[in-house]
């Protein structure tokens, strides 16, 4: 399936006020791919995501999914699409189990009115007994079976970036969004973490993600696109990326002494 | 062995402790009789409101202060469709309850984009418009300060409920139906959506929630409900006045829910009770029950900001 464009941006920007966050930004994802959004702090790539999601409206450019325009869309409208996304500062429902925090992926799927609710009319409860199903079935997919009936944000913060994914897999989106998924696991997890990203991809869901971890975003993408200052800078498979110049001194700056080390870096 | 056998048992007490408890009101007419009698049926009605104010504020998480609306729509819609336009009691109940809906929805609309307190100031906006609207004699059936008099009792087959025993009966009945009402939307999509609302929004809007909608569907159920107690309240006090729906009712409401705790049945149906129970058992000291609350509040939010009775872990 690959080779069709899943996520298109045009052009795409978006000012603050004066400071121009993003500018004529344009790169696609592809059906079937781990695509990696990378850029120093402050380059903008949470804004994109924020862009695609519906958090932040645009001001120039287009968003295009599955070939149609969703420039601006709330982001209930555009996670209807098929799009769903992590945080980069994990965004669990505090005071709900991990189980809660899991069925509310379900949510665009869950046919139930509000008063089939009130009423628990028999459809209704079959139908909470089949996303309860589902949801297990998730957890246990993604280690987190045991922790079923804890309060999520009790939870180390490992085990919380996996509850975060559990909630957007359980959607069964069209495209992951995942931003920063390594920060702040250690060298085991973030390990584990390739796995289950390419696992993710295996089961047909595209991945655009943004890490700071090269270790992840070397080894599990298949195209990378880097941006920075809001524009992009270059753009390519990670072997490509790793000796682009401009990538190099991007992240290091332009000391000539340093170059070696930024290529031992982007390595690692 | 013995430990799991314990706490089967004890999750076994706690489902039947809301049934035996009901179950027990049941006899509230034979065995106490006389004021129990409508003591009892105001804790049933308010219990009702409370509830309702509940699913707004402990659920969604939005700072209504301004229940008692709703609540006075639903007396004033059955004590005029009574007293007017002579339908009866029961007949008004629907009607009641959706004019409260869509009044609640209605209010709702422009304000459930503003965050706390913004939102809990727009709402004493409508109860302070709501009291003065009615002490004004709107199109000249709301009966001004005094408001209406004479409100009939409801008729089930042919029989007048009229006792205050009867009375008792049927809000006992209705505070069990809004209970498991309350019950069923722990295990629904959208009591979870509120919820996920309240605790983070934007989070829910990425996975799909409309989140406006669901706000303005909270205000519309919260206020059906408490419509559905203001026919009972008026047919209690057999006639509905300004005075009980002013903003100082929505402020008791609000604080049953923090005080009881949030989104907890249990804590909800205690905060109900402190407030309009307890004050009847100490007659002598009925004059201090806002200074006992008072503190009470006072003392439960700096000392057990979850409520007095929050709510238990969710389901595994």
């Amino acid at each position: 399936m690959s080779g069709t464009a899943l996520l298109e941006l045009e052009d795409v920007g978006i000012s603050f006020g004066g400071l121009r966050a993003v500018d004529g930004l344009s790169f696609h994802v592809d059906e079937g791919q781990i695509v990696g959004l990378i850029g120093p702090n402050g380059a903008g790539k949470t804004t994109v995501f924020n862009m695609v999601t519906g958090v932040y409206r645009p001001t120039d450019g287009r968003i295009r999914f599955q070939g149609r325009d969703i420039t601006g869309r709330s982001p209930h409208v555009v996670a209807r699409q098929g799009v769903m996304r992590t945080f980069q500062t994990i965004r669990l429902f505090a005071g709900m189990s991990v189980l809660e925090n899991v069925l509310a992926g379900q949510h665009l799927r869950t046919r139930q009115l509000w008063w089939q609710g009130l009423l628990a009319t028999p459809g209704q409860r079959r139908e909470e007994a089949e996303l309860l199903a589902r949801t297990h079935a998730t957890l246990e997919r993604l280690g987190l079976s045991d922790v079923a009936g804890e309060i999520a944000t009790s939870l180390p913060y490992g085990v919380q970036r996996r509850v975060e994914l559990a909630r957007t897999l359980v959607a069964d989106p069209s495209l992951l969004i995942l931003d920063e998924p390594a920060a702040g696991l250690n060298d085991r997890e973030s390990a584990a973490l390739n796995d289950t990203i390419r696992e993710i991809r295996d089961s047909g869901v595209t991945v655009l993600l943004v890490e700071h971890d090269m270790n992840v975003v070397m080894n599990v993408t298949d195209s990378i696109v880097v941006i920075n200052f809001g524009r992009k800078i270059a753009e390519g498979t990670p072997s490509v990326i790793q000796n682009d110049p401009a990538v190099i001194e991007a992240y290091l700056g332009q000391d000539d002494d340093e170059d070696d080390e930024a290529a031992g870096g982007l390595e690692a | 062995m013995a430990a799991g056998e314990r706490r089967a048992s004890l999750a076994l007490a706690r489902r039947a402790a809301g049934p035996v408890l009901w179950l027990a009101g049941l006899f509230v007419p034979v065995l106490l009789g006389g004021s129990w009698v409508s003591i009892m049926a105001i804790f049933a009605i308010y219990a009702v409101v409370a509830l309702s104010q509940d699913i707004v504020l402990g659920r969604a998480g939005m700072y209504d202060m301004g229940h008692a609306v709703p609540f006075g729509v639903g007396a004033y819609v059955t004590a005029i469709l009574n007293t007017t336009f002579h339908w009866p009691i029961l007949a008004t109940w629907p009607v009641a309850i959706v004019v409260a809906a869509v009044i609640g929805a209605a209010l709702a609309a422009p304000i459930v984009k503003l965050r706390g307190d913004y939102l809990l100031v727009a709402t004493i906006g409508f109860n302070i418009i709501f009291v003065l609207a009615m002490g004004n004699d709107v199109l000249g059936l709301t009966g001004g300060p005094d408001g209406i008099f004479g409100v009939g009792v409801p008729h089930v087959l042919g029989r007048a409920l009229s006792s205050q025993g009867a009375l008792f009966y049927l809000d006992w009945l209705v505070l069990a139906l809004v209970l498991l009402m309350m019950r069923n939307l722990e295990r629904s999509r959208v009591g979870r959506v509120f919820r996920y609302l309240k605790e983070d929004e934007l989070a829910a809007t990425t996975l799909g929630v409309d989140a406006r909608y669901y706000k303005i569907l909270a205000f519309a159920i919260g206020a059906g409900l408490a419509g559905a107690a203001g026919t009972l309240f008026a047919v209690q006090l057999a006639s509905v006045s300004p005075g009980s729906f002013v903003f100082t009712e929505s402020v008791t409401l609000f604080a049953i829910v923090l005080v009881g705790g949030q989104a907890s049945i249990p804590g909800v149906l205690l905060g109900t009770a402190l407030m309009f129970v307890v004050p009847q058992v100490f007659r002598g000291l009925a004059q201090y029950r806002y200074f006992v609350f008072g503190i009470a509040m006072v003392l439960v939010m700096v000392l057990r900001p979850q409520g007095i009775w929050p709510r238990g872990r969710g389901r595994p």
